[in-house]
C-alpha cells in the first residue's frame, strides 16, 4: 500500500514537473514572439546606466562615496537587478491575459495540477532572466566595466538577480489572480522601479539622510545590491555570496507561497 | 445653406457628446476600480520621495542651482507622473481592442476622431490627480515658489499637455500592436524621454553625448518651463521654448495617432 502511495506520489510529482515545463516553454515562446516588447526592458536599464554614468560622475568625488574608477562599475549590480526585474512581471501579466481571454478557465477544467499553472510561468521568467543578465553583463564588460571578484562573482550577480525575478513574478501573479487585469499587473512596473530607487541601487546609503536612509537600509533590494556591489568593487567574499543568494531566494519562497494560497482561495470561492 | 450649418453644428455637438461620454467612461472606471489609479498616484509620489531622498547630497555640489532638492525634482516628478497618467487612456483602449469593444465603436456611424479625442481628454484630466498629490507632498516638505501662483498654472498646463502627448503616443502603439502588453513600448519611450533631460541635474553636470541629447530633448524645455517658478522669477525666455516644445510634441504625436487610427479603421 505504502509502495503504491509512494509510486502515485512520484508519478504526481513527475506529471506536475512535465506540466510546469510545458507551461514554462509556453511562457518562453510568448516572450520570444513578443521580442519587440521585451527589448525595451533590456535596453532601458542599460540606457539608465549610461545616463547615470554621464550624470553622476561628479558625485563620485563626494566624501563618503565608495572608491570607484567609474560610476559604471558602481551601477553594474543595480542595472542587472533592474533589467531582470522589469521582465519579471510578465509571469503575472500573461496569467492575467489568460484569465481575461478564458484560457485559464480551460486550464482549470483540464486535469492540470494547480501549482504548475503558476510555477510554469515563473520557470520561464527565470530562464529569460538568466539570458538577459548574461547579455547585460556582456555589454558592461564591452564598455570597460570590471568585476573584481572574477567571473564566478559575475555569475553570482546574474543568478542573484534571476532569483529575484521569481519573487517579483510571484507578486505579479498574486495581483493577476486577484484582479484578473493586465493593466493592474502592468502597474507593478513603476512600483518595481521605485522600490529599486528606495534602496542603495544608484547611490550609497552613506550619502542619504533621515528616514529615507533608514528605509533604504531595511529595503531587501539594498541587502541584495550591497553584497553584489562589494563582489564587483572589492572582490570575492563567501559571506557576500551567501547574502546575495539567500535574500532573493527567501523573497521568492514567500511570494510564491502567497500566490499559491491566493489561487487556492480564488478557486475555492469560484 | 442654413441646413448645412445646422448639420455641421449637429456633427460638432455629437462629437462633443462622444468625447464627454468616453471621458466619463474612463472616470467611472477609476471610480469602480480604484486599484487602477493607485499606481498612477503613488508612482510619482514615490518618485519625488525616492529621488529627493537618494540624491539629496547632490545639492552639496557647486553649481547645482538650489540648496533644496525639492525645488529641482518636484517638477520632474509631476511631469513623469502625468506622462504615466496619460497612458491610462491607451491602456483602456488596448483592453477594449482585446475584448472586442473597440470594434463595436468603430462600427458605429460617424468620425473616429472624437473617440481619440475623448481618450486624450480623459488622460489630461487624469493627470491632474498625481500632479496635485506631488505638489502637496512637496510643499509639505519645503518646496518654495518664488515665481508666484502663476507657476501653478504653468505646471498644470505642462503636465496636462505631457499627459496628452503620451496618451497619443500610447494610442499610436496600441492601434498598431493591439495588445495591452505593447504599452511597455510607450513606457520605455516615456522613461527615455524623461531621463535624457535635465530632470535630475542641471545641464552643466551632464557629460559627453548626454549633454548634447539633453540640450535638444524637448522635455528639457518643458522642465525649464515648469521649474522656473520654483527656482526664481518667471521669465519669458524660459517660457516660450517650453510652449513651443509642447505644441510640437502634440502635433507630431497627434499625427501619428491619427495615422494609426486610420489604418486600424481600414
Amino acid at each position: 500500500m505504502k509502495k503504491l502511495l509512494d509510486r502515485a506520489g512520484v508519478k504526481g510529482l513527475r506529471i506536475a514537473g512535465v506540466q510546469s515545463l510545458a507551461l514554462a516553454g509556453r511562457a518562453m515562446n510568448a516572450e520570444w514572439r513578443q521580442k519587440g516588447t521585451v527589448l525595451p526592458g533590456l535596453l532601458f536599464p542599460l540606457l539608465l546606466a549610461a545616463v547615470y554614468t554621464n550624470q553622476f560622475e561628479r558625485a563620485t568625488h563626494l566624501p563618503g562615496f565608495p572608491m570607484v574608477d567609474s560610476f559604471l562599475d558602481f551601477v553594474l549590480p543595480a542595472t542587472l537587478v533592474q533589467a531582470v526585474s522589469f521582465g519579471a512581471a510578465a509571469a503575472g501579466s500573461e496569467l492575467a491575459r489568460d484569465i481575461e481571454n478564458g484560457f485559464f478557465d480551460r486550464l482549470r477544467a483540464s486535469p492540470c495540477a494547480r501549482i504548475p499553472l503558476l510555477l510554469g510561468r515563473l520557470i520561464g521568467a527565470l530562464v529569460v532572466a538568466i539570458i538577459k543578465g548574461a547579455m547585460i553583463l556582456a555589454v558592461f564588460f564591452a564598455c570597460g566595466a570590471e568585476v573584481a571578484g572574477g567571473i564566478v562573482a559575475a555569475s553570482v550577480v546574474v543568478i542573484s538577480a534571476a532569483l529575484l525575478v521569481l519573487g517579483i513574478g510571484g507578486l505579479a501573479q498574486v495581483l493577476a489572480i486577484r484582479t484578473g487585469s493586465q493593466e493592474a499587473v502592468a502597474a507593478t512596473f513603476p512600483l518595481i522601479f521605485t522600490s529599486v530607487f528606495l534602496s542603495s541601487a544608484f547611490f550609497p546609503t552613506s550619502l542619504m539622510s533621515g528616514w529615507f536612509r533608514e528605509v533604504a537600509e531595511i529595503n531587501p533590494i539594498t541587502w541584495i545590491v550591497d553584497p553584489l556591489r562589494r563582489l564587483v568593487l572589492e572582490g570575492w567574499s563567501t559571506t557576500d555570496v551567501l547574502q546575495a543568494l539567500v535574500v532573493p531566494a527567501s523573497i521568492s519562497v514567500v511570494t510564491m507561497l502567497i500566490a499559491v494560497s491566493t489561487l487556492r482561495s480564488k478557486l475555492g470561492s469560484s | 445653406m442654413s441646413s448645412v450649418v445646422s448639420v455641421r453644428s449637429r456633427g460638432l455637438s455629437q462629437a462633443g457628446g462622444i468625447i464627454a461620454v468616453i471621458c466619463r467612461r474612463g472616470m467611472r472606471k477609476i471610480r469602480t476600480r480604484p486599484a487602477l489609479i493607485v499606481p498612477v498616484l503613488f508612482m510619482p509620489l514615490f518618485f519625488v520621495i525616492s529621488f529627493t531622498g537618494a540624491f539629496s547630497s547632490l545639492t552639496r555640489i557647486r553649481g547645482y542651482g538650489t540648496d533644496n532638492i525639492f525645488n529641482w525634482l518636484a517638477v520632474y516628478a509631476v511631469l513623469t507622473g502625468s506622462v504615466f497618467a496619460g497612458m491610462g487612456g491607451p491602456n483602456a483602449t488596448a483592453e477594449d481592442i482585446e475584448n472586442g469593444f473597440f470594434d463595436r465603436l468603430l462600427l458605429a456611424p460617424g468620425s473616429r476622431i472624437p473617440v481619440l479625442l475623448g481618450t486624450v481628454a480623459f488622460s489630461a484630466i487624469r493627470s491632474t490627480i498625481p500632479t496635485t498629490a506631488v505638489l502637496l507632498l512637496s510643499f509639505a516638505n519645503g518646496l518654495s515658489m518664488p515665481g508666484g501662483p502663476v507657476t501653478l498654472l504653468i505646471v498644470y498646463l505642462a503636465t496636462s499637455s505631457m499627459a496628452s502627448v503620451f496618451c497619443l503616443i500610447g494610442l499610436s502603439v496600441v492601434y498598431k500592436f493591439r495588445t495591452v502588453r505593447s504599452m511597455f513600448l510607450t513606457q520605455a519611450v516615456a522613461f527615455t524621454a524623461m531621463f535624457l533631460s535635465t530632470g535630475q541635474v542641471p545641464i552643466g553636470f551632464l557629460d559627453g553625448w548626454l549633454h548634447e541629447v539633453a540640450r535638444i530633448n524637448p522635455v528639457t524645455n518643458v522642465l525649464r518651463l515648469g521649474r522656473q517658478g520654483f527656482l526664481g522669477d518667471l521669465q519669458w525666455s524660459l517660457t516660450w521654448p517650453g510652449l513651443v516644445a509642447l505644441a510640437a510634441m502634440l502635433i507630431v504625436s497627434g499625427g501619428l495617432a491619427l495615422r494609426q487610427l486610420d489604418r486600424l479603421s481600414e
